[in-house]
């Protein structure tokens, strides 16, 4: 590892990099999602389609031509698997960006207004947390129909309290901390303090609250697949293919154990580098 | 501490009442009803049934009249199971949850805590690193995945155990051991950061310098501050265990109070949703509550804030 050259000024950023180079767990994580997300993304481009259906092959186990063997139907269970993990870390993305767009304005106008404003907004999301968090998605989503769009909105709906709340923190603390009055007194316009000094300084905070609130993400829509609220036929996710794997498992072993191994594998990657992320970073978040 | 007690009692009420009422009119704004179903019923046995319920009445009456009901400590009847009142579904259920919640919580406990002291006190060795990654892998792998394989591989494969049911001791073993090693996994992690935290102070060397043993550190002197976040976890941990998980009781068909908190919301039983939505709301209050006082016996230093 080479050292940090000592004459040479480095930012935060840099610091932080260097860090995190030295967390083996975090970059094994890092170098995992990206060979899963290049064959989610890439693979069923290649292999079987994962709808064509072979019935008179059947349930068969793994072997070289299917390398994960096929399900029921005869359809390739890897094609399958690839083509779900694409939909489970597409609803894992864009979940997390919502919940990420809703919690960060939330957090940094109540922080930054304070007041009255802020206690309101605050003791609303102390309700929204009390409540129990499952029934609410059901509701959600029995109430707008299982529309996958939907299943984005109403997981990010319920995913940005946390993430509104550590916002908040930081914002609170950072806007009476010197270096902000010293640009205040500088000068500068709220325009410039907000977004050249406030913003970079919450950035960490919640790229790391965003990198564990992903496997959050995915975990609940496996969930929601799970009690059959997830995603519809034909279409699949890792979520639908443990469920139907779980049905099937007496018989037919592997439908159950390859996406389980892939969705955990994921899980664990995203957690990895997250926690990789915080030490890297020295945030002092929660934990969950 | 009696007037504390009270005064965190009291406070909790306005809590509730404010769960309850957004509780009640959410579900009440979902489409369906209790009574719709792919059956069709003739209209006047529709409004019969409503009429037997108090459905047909304005629903800022039938909100009065359940906040009243609730304060006469009655829960209502419910839509699903006929002739049943929601008291009588949890007094029935909620025993097997909590029975199978006290398993899994000896399980976290017993695997837990040893493993956070171990990873604490060998920390950055081989050990640590292998105490992490299972922790890690504790808390990644979901129990409705967990579940369904440790069934493929006990049960089925070395046929030791019944693939579901809870009828025998035996049929115990399954379900406490796949919600157990979730907690576990928190647990450990809690007690590592804990203890880890602990070990830095004074008193710590304080003791090791006259002469005390190691093992008497670490579980006398250290263990004591050590696990302060791990109750401050296993408070809500408890509340949740305690009323039963959906995931574990689907898979494993056990017939407790964890499965209602979902399928009530699925079949509209208004008044089970809403029961079940107290209990927990009051389960994790207690709980909370019990955690405050345990951490001042804990650390005394507490007492005098």
């Amino acid at each position: 590892m080479r050292p940090l050259d000592p004459d040479r000024g480095h930012s935060p950023w840099s610091d932080a990099w260097h860090r995190l180079r030295q967390n083996r767990l975090a970059l094994a994580g890092a170098v995992v999602l990206v060979v899963l997300s290049v064959a989610c993304s890439a693979g069923p481009f290649f292999s079987q389609s994962y709808r064509e259906q072979n019935l008179d092959l059947g349930a068969m186990p793994p072997s070289l031509s299917h390398w994960m063997g096929t399900d029921d139907l005869g359809r390739d269970l890897l094609a399958r698997t690839l083509y779900g993990g694409r939909i489970s870390m597409t609803v894992g993305l864009v979940a997390t960006f919502v919940a990420l767009a809703i919690g960060v304005t939330y957090g940094a106008v109540a922080g930054f207004v304070g007041g009255k404003l802020d206690s309101l907004m605050m003791r609303i999301v102390d309700i929204l947390y009390a409540l129990p968090f499952a029934i609410f998605v059901i509701l959600l989503m029995v109430f707008f129909g299982q529309n996958i769009f939907l299943l984005f909105l109403a997981i990010g709906a319920v995913e940005w309290l946390t993430m509104a709340r550590i916002v908040r923190g930081q914002v609170l603390s950072l806007k009476r901390m010197e270096f902000i009055e010293a640009a205040r007194a500088l000068g500068l316009g709220r325009r410039r303090i907000i977004f050249k000094h406030l913003i970079p300084n919450v950035i960490g905070p919640v790229i790391v609250y965003t990198t564990l609130t992903i496997p959050g993400v995915m975990l609940l829509e496996a969930f929601l697949s799970f009690l059959g609220l997830g995603v519809q036929k034909p279409m699949s996710s890792w979520g639908v293919l443990i469920k139907d794997g779980s049905e099937k498992m007496e018989e037919y072993w592997w439908l159950l154990v390859f996406p389980c191994a892939l969705f955990s594998m994921t899980l664990l990657s995203l957690n990895f580098l997250g926690d990789g992320l915080r030490d890297a970073l020295d945030v002092k978040a929660s934990k969950d | 501490m009696i007037r504390f007690v009270a005064q965190r009692l009291l406070q909790t009420i306005p809590v509730i009442w404010v769960i309850i009422t957004v509780t009640f009119f959410m579900i009440r704004f979902v489409p369906g009803g209790p009574f719709t179903s792919e059956r069709a019923v003739s209209p006047e046995i529709m409004r019969n049934l409503e009429a037997h319920y108090g459905l047909n009445r304005p629903l800022y009456r039938q909100y009065l009249d359940y906040c009243s009901s609730i304060l006469h400590g009655d829960l209502g009847p419910s839509f699903k199971y006929p002739t049943r009142s929601v008291n009588e579904i949890i007094a029935d259920k909620l025993p097997v949850s909590a029975e199978l919640g006290m398993w899994s919580l000896a399980v976290a406990l017993v695997i837990g805590l040893p493993l956070g002291i171990l990873a604490s006190v060998s920390r950055n060795t081989w050990i640590d690193y292998a105490c992490s990654f299972a922790v890690m892998l504790g808390i990644c792998v979901p129990t409705f995945v967990l579940g369904p394989l440790i069934i493929l591989l006990f049960a089925i494969h070395f046929g030791l155990f019944n693939a579901s049911g809870w009828y025998s001791p035996i049929d115990r073993v399954l379900p406490s051991l796949t919600l157990g090693l979730f907690y576990a996994a928190y647990v450990a992690r809690l007690t590592r950061g804990g203890m880890l935290e602990v070990l830095s102070n004074d008193y710590i060397r304080t003791a090791r310098a006259k002469g005390a043993g190691e093992a008497r550190v670490i579980l006398r002197h250290a263990l004591r501050g050590g696990l302060a976040p791990v109750v401050s976890f296993l408070g809500p941990a408890i509340a949740g265990i305690v009323t039963g998980s959906f995931v574990i009781e689907t898979i494993f068909e056990i017939p407790g109070i964890g499965r209602e908190f979902v399928n009530s919301a699925f079949n509209r039983d208004y008044t089970l949703v809403l029961g079940t939505v107290i209990l927990y709301a009051g389960f994790i209050i207690v709980m909370n509550l019990v955690v405050d006082i345990v951490q001042v016996w804990l650390n005394p230093r507490l007492r005098f804030e």
